[in-house]
């Protein structure tokens, strides 16, 4: 299942980020070789601090297999700052309905083979199907997407084949990077669920993923007093009381505060 | 898309003499093209730090905004303009800061439906456009989903013009065209479809249409005419 996480819901799944960081260090540094810098055993960049948009591919139980990260092309993004290589130079493409994709991976240790789910192939397919369909519902209509020789190959046998690239292969230390483009549109999308045989919506709500084993179990342990006042904002039953609810938990928010910090 | 601009049905904002005039009159022909209640667009120019606002909002609620500071804790400024992809106010979490701004613009008529389009551009300026329309939320989504693309379009449009309108960053903003670009839109000028320019260069006609995306977007035009007519005009094309 797919999760979006942006700056918006980020404060929610604070463990979600930290294993897709983590499994983005396994990936880009150990197994491809990448010249990526790691603290903590994360891989974070100068992006990241840019509130992109995460897609993260989760397991039944709530833990990250897979993940990708979206930009606007209109602002700061790699191939305008970091991969300009692969433009030769030149200027890069710049547009309000295209984003760029980057750091797509995913978790080849934790997933099996085979194409059922589970698989590495089935959390590939169902991740591109979660960027394509993510973008089109926000109105984009072309992703360009800086990948390595292998990531292209997978394009191509998971029905989501770019349609041209642009700029050149290029060496990037120890492995090649080019950029391809991908149009989202239904055809897409549908070529893609048809060879992994995926069916139904794949998104899940915030809601959906909190309750999800493994990140329900992360969650902060309320104090009864935070308890409570939860309760009394999600049973208000008009603005009013919402309002009235809200400013009585942000006035017991350092005896919440301290409290948790105990109970942790 | 390249026609995005007739479809529309909207005035040139771009060839407009008294900017900050302009904005407002294009913000209303945004809300009457959409059949929306209202549109805002606030942007912050980075070099500056200035804020621009340019809404269609009556002036009894822009006083009354001003006065009670909401401009500090909109979440529809705030929040939205952090995230990458519009925001359906929705999603905006019920907190104080938002029940605060729409109480009070329930009582002004503005209903909390809406979505704002947020935008950054390459020097780290930020912006955001807002279209909120009341009533049926079947019929909200339905506009959504339709012209979520033209409403992307015209918001990074909108915020081009009203940061470059500032003569410092549009010296910053000179259009870069890849020679890709000024390639496309030279056999553009000279008459030729995207389907013969794709055949010619022996690319998609889809990669055709991207590359006069982002030309149209660096030269500040909706259309492809209008892109074609400013790179003349600038000597990046030879006329046709």
């Amino acid at each position: 299942m797919i999760l979006i996480v942006d700056a918006l819901n980020r404060h929610k799944f604070p463990m979600v980020l930290d294993q897709m960081f983590r499994l983005r260090a396994r990936v880009f540094a150990g197994r491809l070789g990448w010249d990526v810098t790691i603290t903590d055993g994360r891989e974070e960049d100068q992006f990241d601090a840019l509130d992109p948009a995460y897609v993260i591919g989760l397991d039944e139980s709530g833990n990250v297999v897979a993940c990708v990260r979206a930009l606007q092309t209109t602002g700061p993004h790699m191939l305008s700052d970091v991969f300009h290589a692969i433009l030769d130079g030149e200027p890069p493409l710049r547009s309000a309905t295209l984003w760029e994709s980057t750091r797509f991976c995913v978790d080849t240790e934790r997933l099996g083979r085979g194409r059922a789910r589970g698989s590495v192939s089935h959390a590939t397919s169902e991740l591109m199907l979660g960027a394509v369909e993510y973008a089109m519902r926000s109105g984009i209509s072309d992703v360009v997407t800086v990948i390595d020789p292998v990531m292209d190959r997978v394009l191509k046998r998971s029905g989501n084949a770019p349609y041209d690239y642009v700029g050149r292969t290029v060496q990037m230390g120890k492995v090649a990077a080019l950029a391809g483009l991908l149009d989202c549109t239904e055809e897409r999308a549908a070529r893609i669920r048809e060879v992994a045989g995926i069916k139904g919506e794949v998104f899940l709500t915030d809601e959906e993923a909190l309750a999800l084993p493994a990140i329900a179990a992360a969650a902060p342990r309320k104090s009864a007093l935070e308890t409570y006042c939860d309760e009394q904002i999600a049973e208000a039953r008009n603005d009013k009381e919402r309002t009235a609810a809200l400013r009585l938990k942000a006035a017991l928010s350092d005896r919440i505060r301290s409290h948790s910090k105990v109970g942790a | 898309m390249g026609d995005l601009f007739d479809r529309a049905g909207l005035i040139d904002l771009a060839d407009l003499p008294d900017a900050s005039q302009d904005f407002d009159v294009f913000l209303r022909e945004i809300r009457d093209r959409f059949g929306v209640d209202h549109v805002a667009y606030a942007g912050m120019n980075p070099i500056n730090r200035s804020v621009v606002g340019h809404v269609t909002y009556d002036q009894d609620w822009r006083a009354h905004y001003a006065a009670r500071g909401f401009h500090n804790i909109d979440p529809t400024l705030h929040s939205a303009r952090r995230s990458i992809a519009p925001v359906d106010w929705s999603r905006l979490e019920r907190d104080l800061d938002f029940l605060a701004v729409f109480r009070d613009a329930h009582d002004f008529g503005i209903s909390d439906q809406g979505v704002t389009i947020p935008v950054r551009g390459p020097y780290g300026d930020i912006g955001g456009l807002s279209l909120t329309r009341g009533g049926s939320a079947h019929e909200w989504r339905a506009l959504c989903r339709e012209n979520l693309h033209l409403w992307q379009s015209l918001a990074v449009h909108v915020h081009d013009l009203v940061i470059s309108s500032d003569s410092f960053s549009s010296l910053l903003r000179g259009p870069s065209l890849s020679s890709r670009e000024r390639e496309i839109l030279q056999w553009t000028a000279e008459g030729k479809s995207q389907q013969d320019i794709g055949d010619i260069l022996a690319i998609s006609h889809r990669t055709v249409e991207v590359h006069l995306r982002s030309a149209r977007h660096k030269l500040y035009a909706l259309t492809t005419a209008q892109a074609v007519g400013r790179a003349i005009s600038m000597g990046l094309v030879y006329p046709g």
